[in-house]
């Protein structure tokens, strides 16, 4: 099963450039992520002044431009990883290493095609996965 | 460059069920993105009962088991596009087949030359 590790910050803290060493703790712990075999993705996000926010109401969409400073939390990047359980996903999330720091992360499950079993056609979930196949390969 | 384009909404959205032509349209946006080529990857996120948070302080993490009925906005899901331009991703955003209440924050990707002044 996928979990997807989510890193929360706040209108202050995204604006803060972390110094070299916290690049390279991450760093180290990517690579164990990686060593382990369960590393599918790790990115951070610029901050939100770079983002937007599109909003749908009644059909239409309406356009704000970062920064968000009125939001309460901010995602500051995030991991997919590959495991066998949430208990190993939880172990691997508290190994970050956030140092001293206060901090929060979000640990989410992501759904598979076969949880949709019974809600998705059998000729959608056949669409979806060829559809998978062709991106995954693309990016590889 | 690449862009992270999420879909938040209220917890309460969590407990909606989903039904198989509700998921129609949002397929033939996802051929969309894929015929232009500027879809990556596209997930959807199992409901925050099944997630767990962990919070630091001075170097201890805490768990917390979900829902996280407290938030006021949960990430449902969520693309990563490889566009040219923040318009291209907003102009796709706006393609996004939603009707009433949802929200998608669109934002991007960090790449490693991006800190090159950092370190």
């Amino acid at each position: 099963m996928r979990y997807m590790i989510i890193i929360k910050n706040d209108p202050v803290s995204e604006n803060i450039t972390p110094p070299p060493e916290v690049f390279e703790s991450m760093g180290r712990y990517n690579q164990q992520l990686l060593d382990a075999g369960i590393l599918l993705a790790a990115e951070g996000l610029s901050a939100s002044k770079d983002g937007a926010l599109v909003s749908f109401n009644k059909g239409k969409s309406t356009i704000k431009d970062g920064p968000f400073l009125e939001a309460k939390e901010l995602i500051g990047g995030f991991w997919i990883i590959q495991v066998r359980s949430k208990d190993d996903a939880l172990e691997w999330a508290k190994r970050i290493p956030m140092g001293n720091a206060t901090a929060t992360v979000e640990v989410r499950r992501v759904s598979e095609l076969s949880d949709f079993d019974g809600v998705i056609s059998p000729d959608a979930i056949a669409r979806e996965q060829s559809m998978r196949a062709e991106i995954s390969g693309k990016s590889n | 460059m690449r862009i992270l384009m999420m879909v938040k909404a209220p917890p309460s959205i969590e407990r909606v069920e989903v039904k198989r032509e509700d998921l129609l349209p949002m397929g033939k946006y996802n051929d969309m993105l894929r015929d232009a080529g500027v879809l990556v990857s596209v997930d959807g996120l199992r409901t925050s009962d099944k997630g767990v948070r962990l919070n630091w302080k001075n170097g201890t993490p805490t768990v917390t088991d979900g829902p996280f009925t407290e938030a006021k906005e949960l990430v449902a899901g969520f693309w990563i596009l490889d566009v040219k331009s923040m318009q291209e991703a907003i102009d796709w955003a706006k393609k996004i087949p939603f009707t009433n209440g949802e929200g998608v924050e669109i934002r991007q990707i960090a790449e490693a030359s991006d800190f090159n002044d950092a370190n």
